[in-house]
């Protein structure tokens, strides 16, 4: 089955360049101490500044330009990579994790289970995403977990699990009531393993476009999250486009810089997500 | 990707920027009528003169309430302007030769906004308020007057030394002299008050003597105050409207200035300021003036580390005031302590602490933190702020000193530093309320300013030979002696070093073309009062 599944990915233009973007994404990330010698967090107020302690403009010592604190743009892209990269998958992860133990549930056990599950779903859903996002950031800042990434990325994880869940528990009912797993149970197959080895195989297909689909939103999120200044400390993207706002006239390649970043990052991961959409349907092959 | 779109459209359109969309109309004589509107990236807390201390809330409570003595207004390119006390509710004074009884004769015919005669009695029994009100800050600057102790106790509902001999005189004693008296009296909280309204009411109410009266207030987003068509001097007041909108972010003010939205717009933050300077259509509208101000970096003394003299010596030694002063785009001088430039008693040979990394270490490690420390260090929440603590904070790095920078808002920033439990080491700063040094030193330095809640003294720092200097210079009659006095408490506060000694800001202001009759005022800072709009 995976055979010409990856065949139709790799015909499709979008993906192949989706694919090669997010190589490139990795690539950078992995050779960071080559590519960007400076440190990221390093102020350089005496050089990094003008006279008038204003940002450098690009040049051959900062290919970037500096920010506001003399700091190397082109180093914190390359640091803001991994961390943008880094939160971005652990939130798809718990988010994963989240969805798929809810529609798995809900999907396979039915009746006032799958009921009980679904109205919560609504209900996380009936929340606008973003204000749902600020109130989680903002009462997780007050934890212990302040100072950390932890706060972003469970916030981006809790709100983000409804839709796979949805679509995993439509899956599962399927696939729990069709005549193989009804075989399965008639043969004295346990829940876990009617579920580990018929259901789960037969979604892992939508799963991973639902991933790929849900990176893309969280490392958009990330950015929203940083630009309102909920973010982590660290430079992300987000954060290095939230601090170079103000300059968006006197040293526009604050922002232009992180703002290219971010949409080479959700476009390729947009573009994988639907190549992986159309590999796996092959119904809406044109 | 909406977010992004929308900020690239942003900079499209702003990049074509035109120049003042509106020039002045060239009149020579002020026009009267029209509304000025400005903004504040913080809120005002209240309207009770008993109670205001902050800059914001002064903006309102000085339109809104007059003194018997304020500073003259300021005057566009004088930097001398601002700084001499005028008769203002008082038609004249007298101050015994001793020093200790000040007599005032109120004008004729002043009233309140609503028409009642404003009396002697009036100003008594705002006095008495004060005193006796636990919430107001102020009872401390009338600690000299005879029988306020007595009223702060509890011990009487009068205080002795505040009589009125007819309605319109007022008759002051005080228990011992003090050179600053005049100034304090500059204060709001020393306005006519009738007697009536609750302390809560008070918050967001005003019946005043002052230019102009309040319209409505939304509190957090809009003050609309109006014209006081029975102010004693209405033929120098011209707006029929002031509109003061809150909590709008310095960037978020130079954009609604430049759509025409706002006539003013403060403290522009670095980028625009930068940016407006290099317009030559722009940089005619913009004022910079030496306000009287200090920044800094207030350590609890009583708290290790910071308990230790040699600690907060290095951590003077340690931060580099010329990446402080170049973070501010150069619109700021180095301080060596808190009398601002220009300030009577100022000691101009003491130099800043140089930046000496080396001997800061030194002294760390003779404190015994050989191996540097951590710290946590606080914040209000702003752009520049945050800034200049990343400076402070790659400096200290440089010496061992490893900092952790929590940011808080505004208000929860002012209470907390202000506890004597509350952060130990944060930024802090000090505006003046008049201009002696009795505003600097007594108020944050003196024993008698400290308190376990809303302490001025925020470095609950106490040194008796400091205060009996301070106690000596109020009362010294002789100005060339006073001064000596508090030059040698300079000198002790720069040994002992209570805050890290950053730097005196510039404050810098925008304002449309047609606003005539506005000057940023050494005290009053942003008074639109005596402004009008030629257009």
């Amino acid at each position: 089955m995976m055979a010409p599944a990856a065949q139709r990915f790799f015909a499709n233009r979008g993906s192949l360049v989706g694919t090669v973007l997010i190589c490139v994404l990795l690539a950078v990330v992995g050779l960071r101490p080559w590519l960007a010698a400076k440190d990221p967090a390093a102020l350089d107020i005496d050089h990094g500044l003008t006279l008038r302690g204003a940002p450098l403009p690009p040049s051959m010592d900062a290919p970037l330009g500096t920010d506001d604190l003399g700091r190397d743009v082109w180093a914190r892209i390359v640091a803001g990579a991994g961390s943008s990269l880094e939160i971005a998958t652990l939130a798809t992860l718990v988010a994963l994790l989240l969805g798929l133990v809810f529609g798995l549930v809900a999907g396979y056990a039915g009746g006032w289970v799958d009921d009980a599950l679904m109205r919560f779903v609504d209900l996380v859903l009936a929340f606008p995403f973003l204000l749902l996002a600020i109130l989680l950031t903002a009462l997780l800042r007050e934890t212990k977990l302040a100072s950390s990434t932890a706060p972003v990325v469970l916030t981006l994880g809790l709100v983000g699990w409804t839709t796979i869940a949805r679509v995993v528990r439509g899956k599962a009912m399927s696939v729990s009531r069709s005549e193989m797993a009804l075989a399965a149970r008639a043969l004295g197959a346990s829940p876990t393993r009617v579920i580990t080895r018929h259901v789960l195989p037969n979604i892992a297909g939508v799963v991973l476009v639902l991933a790929a689909l849900g990176f893309a939103q969280n490392l958009l999120a990330e950015s929203v999250l940083s630009y309102l200044g909920l973010g982590p400390a660290t430079a992300t993207w987000g954060r290095m486009l939230f601090e170079g706002r103000v300059y968006y006239r006197t040293a526009p390649w604050l922002v232009i810089a992180p703002g290219a970043a971010i949409i080479i990052a959700v476009v390729a991961f947009n573009l994988v997500g639907d190549g992986l959409r159309d590999a796996f349907d092959p119904r809406l092959r044109a | 990707m909406r977010a992004v779109a929308l900020l690239l459209a942003v900079i499209a359109c702003n990049t074509m920027d035109r120049g003042p969309r509106e020039h002045a109309a060239g009149h020579v004589t002020p026009i009267d009528g029209g509304t000025l509107h400005y903004a504040t990236k913080d809120s005002v807390r209240t309207l009770d003169p008993a109670i205001e201390f902050d800059e914001v809330s002064s903006y309102a409570v000085h339109a809104l309430f007059d003194t018997l003595v304020d500073y003259a207004p300021a005057v566009r390119g004088d930097l001398a302007s601002g700084h001499d006390l005028v008769p203002h509710l008082a038609a004249r004074y007298e101050v015994s030769p001793d020093g200790l009884t000040y007599h005032f004769w109120l004008r004729d015919g002043v009233t309140f906004s609503d028409g009642t005669p404003v009396v002697a009695a009036d100003f008594a029994f705002a006095f008495d308020r004060v005193l006796a009100m636990p919430a107001s800050p102020f009872a401390a600057f009338l600690d000299d007057v005879v029988g306020a102790r007595d009223v702060t106790a509890g011990r009487a509902r009068r205080c002795a030394g505040i009589t009125t001999p007819a309605p319109n005189e007022l008759v002051i004693e005080l228990a011992r002299p003090n050179m600053a008296f005049l100034s304090v009296l500059t204060m709001s909280f020393a306005t006519p008050l009738r007697p009536g309204p609750s302390d809560d009411e008070r918050q967001h109410t005003a019946l005043g003597t002052g230019p102009f009266v309040l319209a409505s207030w939304d509190q957090g987003r809009r003050l609309i105050l109006e014209r006081n068509p029975r102010y004693w001097d209405a033929a120098a007041i011209h707006l029929d409207r002031l509109e003061l909108t809150e909590n709008v972010p310095r960037d978020t003010q130079f954009l609604m200035f430049e759509r025409g939205e706002l006539d003013a717009a403060e403290r522009l933050s670095s980028p625009d300021y930068q940016w407006i300077m290099d317009r030559p259509d722009w940089a005619p509208y913009v004022q910079h003036r030496t306000v009287m101000n200090a920044f800094g970096s207030r350590m609890n003394v009583t708290r290790p580390p910071f308990d230790d003299r040699r600690v907060r010596q290095a951590l003077n030694y340690a931060v580099d005031k010329d990446h402080e002063l170049k973070l501010l785009d150069g619109a700021a001088v180095a301080a060596h302590g808190i009398l601002p430039p220009g300030m009577f008693g100022r000691d101009d040979t003491l130099r800043p602490y140089p930046h000496d990394p080396a001997k800061a270490r030194a002294l760390l490690a003779e404190a015994g933190y050989p191996l540097g420390l951590d710290l946590d260090y606080v914040i209000m929440n702003d752009g520049e702020a945050a800034r200049l603590a990343e400076s402070l904070k790659s400096d200290l790095a440089e010496v061992g000193v490893r900092v952790r920078i929590t940011t808080l808002s505004f208000a929860t920033y002012v209470t907390a530093i202000g506890e004597r439990g509350g952060p130990a080491f944060s930024k802090s700063s000090q505006l003046a309320d008049f201009a002696d040094p009795v505003d600097f030193l007594d108020v944050r330095f003196a024993s008698t300013s400290i308190h376990d809640e809303n302490s001025n003294n925020d470095s609950f720092y106490s040194n008796p030979e400091l205060d009996r200097l301070l106690a000596a210079a109020r009362a010294e009659p002789d100005r060339a002696a006073r001064a000596a006095m508090y030059r040698r408490a300079e000198r002790i506060l720069y040994d002992d070093a209570p805050w890290i000694w950053e730097y005196h800001q510039d404050l810098t202001e925008v304002t449309q073309p047609y606003v005539a009759g506005y000057a940023i005022h050494p005290i009053w800072l942003r008074d639109f009062s005596r402004a009008w709009l030629d257009r």
